[in-house]
């Protein structure tokens, strides 16, 4: 009896197990990277999405900023993945140039949605004619400098190398008298070779540096003004002593905690940086000023671009529920929802025109100066192997000629060399 | 008991071994003779390109030279600090021995990822309680880029290997001082024999056997070891400490390159079994000594 009683269970089990599927579309919606705050009203936005369409579920998975190409391939390749995903700008090139991303402009009301945006920074997300992502989260890289520091040394915020080295220079001090430097300078990301060429591309921008050609067919880093560019780092490391020594272990947070301590007066940061500080050391002031510019082009510092990185909004070319996945990037990239990066701290800038324009806008700090600096930016080349030529080569022979293992002129012309190469498909 | 009973017993762990073992490494192995790339998917057979790129890459070389300097130097620094900790916990002071042997052998049960975050605060050039102390003591003026300068780095992650192996090198050598025969030290000191004498006579060469098992297990584990370098220095600064596991990663996943990753995880499979091959037969010499 106590068989055939566990045998009817098991098929009744059988038999649930093999009832028809709810007719709920379900969005894989992955989110890499984010500040606490951001990842809050994303989980919250998405819960009201939901409300609104009993039709739709979002899953909604957090991974890790610096993983995003890896997850992205493995995933992809394997032909599965998000729906819905946001990523850097830059991806536009290299995800949607594969056909991993889904061009936007094909769905009808995308002409209607573009108008939300402010022009050039949706232009960062096109690839060839296709629109792969709506912004999101847009980033100014600039220099901050502590203003605690700046202030007791009685110097203002540099403007052009000289000054900036030489800010870097007097910043450098033995504090506690011990006879070595215990205050630095300025801080670089070495630890992090995506987030190191993140920051030195802001320098060769602003002195006029091109990485590629316009055509997007030649390497033009390694010009005389990319090698002064390194050349710069390399002797404020080297001759100046003012570039924190154990720079090349680096990461983001260690960083931000040199420089909320006090042992650092400069540092190459974004939008994000207010955040972070304001969690370690509440009340830290720093002024939050352009890159400078080689001293003959001082009349350019507020206009010459910097790098302007940018977050978007991008579908799966393989998603089986397009329009509900377009319903989704709306409902989190429209004007309203873009009030949020307004009225709170999310570590980037608004991206939608009346965002941007609006009152309250108006009221934050360092917005007005963000904001001009991201008209003049300009983001990393829009060619497929962009990302990999800045982590993978800039990054690692800019790093050895700052501490002295190459030349900056060698350095560059080895990158430029094994970034052609990659750009010729030959490696 | 029908004759295939026992082979349908085995069945389900041995299709579970094909799946999770016997598949990926023939995949591996496959994938190491063709140009496949995570970017641009299979493009076909490669012969034997990748394994003739990894040869003529400067970078391996570095990395093999740095992967067995961290085997083999951490492997003897950690056998020589866990005989001499072995050595004192076989001296019996009563209770102590066992709350001292539970301490010893904490840094084993860590799991290597938590020890290389330790590690690395410990190591921290500002923050860092080791820069700390040696500024307390006067030895250096300023914290010391341990983890951030590229002729300290490997150094650092050799020390924190150390620190995590010689725990297990310390169990066995004890095991191996408890079966020795007290005989033999009784009639050595009949001889009139000293304790240096004892230990260079009696000591050493009865645990000679447990040390060629653990050099060579040291070996092979840190051979392929890739937590601790990767979470304390990624293989950084400037691959100053990259080692080939991890240069694994940095082809597959870094560079995309499936077919160059798969090629080099087949050659360390290779110099692992060599060693294994060698562990097996230490082991047999000592289980027919």
């Amino acid at each position: 009896m106590k068989n055939k009683i566990f045998i009817a269970f098991l098929l009744c089990l059988i038999l649930l197990s093999c009832g028809k599927k709810d007719d709920v579309v379900e969005i894989q919606d992955w989110n890499f990277g984010g500040m606490p705050k951001l990842m809050e009203w994303l989980r919250q936005r998405v819960n009201s999405f939901e409300k609104g369409r009993p039709g739709v579920r979002v899953v909604q998975s957090q991974k890790s900023w610096n993983m995003i190409r890896e997850l992205l391939y493995a995933d992809f390749s394997a032909g599965t993945g998000p729906d819905v995903v946001n990523v850097h700008a830059n991806y536009a090139a290299e995800f949607g140039g594969a056909g991993h991303f889904y061009p936007l402009n094909n769905f009808p009301d995308f002409e209607q949605v573009r108008k939300w945006y402010v022009p050039h920074l949706l232009e960062s997300t096109r690839y060839k004619q296709d629109y792969f992502g709506l912004p999101s989260s847009g980033i100014a890289f600039v220099l901050v400098c502590n203003k605690e520091l700046f202030d007791e040394e009685g110097i203002a915020p540099p403007k052009t190398w000289s000054q900036f080295r030489e800010a870097a220079r007097r910043l450098t001090k033995d504090t506690d008298g011990d006879g070595t430097a215990d205050q630095h300078g300025l801080v670089l990301l070495g630890g992090d070779r995506g987030g190191f060429a993140y920051r030195l591309a802001p320098f060769l921008y602003k002195a006029g540096v091109n990485i590629m050609s316009e055509d997007l067919t030649k390497i033009e880093f390694n010009s005389p003004v990319g090698i002064a560019t390194v050349k710069l780092f390399a002797d404020m490391y080297q001759v100046d002593h003012s570039i924190t020594p154990g720079f090349l272990a680096y990461t983001l947070s260690e960083m931000n905690d040199v420089f909320c301590s006090n042992k650092v007066a400069m540092s190459i940061e974004g939008p994000w940086f207010r955040g972070m500080v304001r969690e370690k050391s509440p009340g830290k002031e720093f002024y939050t000023v352009p890159v400078p510019v080689p001293d003959d082009m001082l009349d350019q510092y507020d206009t010459a671009p910097t790098l302007q990185d940018m977050v978007m909004y991008s579908i799966s070319a393989r998603s089986k529920h397009l329009n509900e996945a377009w319903e989704l990037v709306k409902y989190l990239r429209n004007e309203e929802a873009d009030m949020a990066w307004i009225q709170n701290d999310m570590g980037a800038i608004a991206t939608t025109t009346s965002a941007l324009s609006s009152p309250e806008a108006k009221s934050i700090r360092d917005l007005p100066m963000y904001i001009n600096e991201l008209n003049h930016a300009r983001p990393w080349p829009s060619h497929p192997n962009i990302i990999a030529i800045a982590n993978n080569v800039i990054a690692p022979y800019c790093q050895k000629a700052i501490v002295g293992e190459l030349s900056p002129k060698a350095a560059m012309d080895q990158a430029a060399e094994e970034a052609r190469r990659i750009i010729e498909g030959k490696k | 008991m029908k004759k295939s009973t026992p082979y349908l017993l085995l069945a389900p762990a041995l299709l579970f071994t094909v799946f999770v073992l016997v598949y990926p490494l023939f995949q591996n192995l496959m994938n190491s003779f063709r140009d496949v790339s995570l970017v641009m998917g299979d493009r076909g057979w490669a012969g034997v390109r990748n394994y003739s790129s990894i040869f003529i890459d400067s970078l391996f070389w570095l990395c093999f030279r740095n992967t067995v300097v961290y085997a083999v130097v951490g492997t003897l620094l950690a056998l020589l600090i866990g005989l001499g900790f072995a050595l004192l916990l076989n001296i019996k002071i009563g209770r102590f021995n066992h709350l001292a042997a539970a301490l010893y052998i904490l840094p084993w049960v860590i799991s290597p990822v938590v020890a290389g975050f330790a590690w690395k605060w410990l190591l921290n050039d500002n923050f860092g309680i080791l820069n700390h102390w040696l500024s307390s003591a006067g030895i250096v003026k300023e914290g010391l880029p341990w983890l951030g300068d590229p002729r300290t780095a490997l150094l650092c992650v050799i020390v924190a290997r150390v620190w995590q192996f010689y725990p297990f090198a310390m169990v066995m050598f004890l095991a191996g001082l408890q079966a020795i025969p007290l005989e033999q030290y009784e009639a050595a000191s009949v001889d009139g024999a000293s304790a240096v004498t004892r230990f260079f006579h009696i000591t050493l060469p009865n645990l000679r056997s447990v040390g060629s098992v653990l050099l060579l297990l040291g070996v092979i584990w840190s051979f392929n070891d890739f937590n601790m370098v990767f979470v304390m220095t990624r293989g950084g600064p400037i691959n100053a400490s990259m080692v080939l596991p991890v240069l694994v990663r940095e082809f597959s996943f870094v560079y995309f390159d499936l077919g160059k990753g798969s090629a080099l995880s087949v050659l360390i499979f290779a110099m692992l079994l060599c060693l294994s091959f060698l562990y097996l037969k230490v082991l047999s010499r000592r289980e027919s000594a």
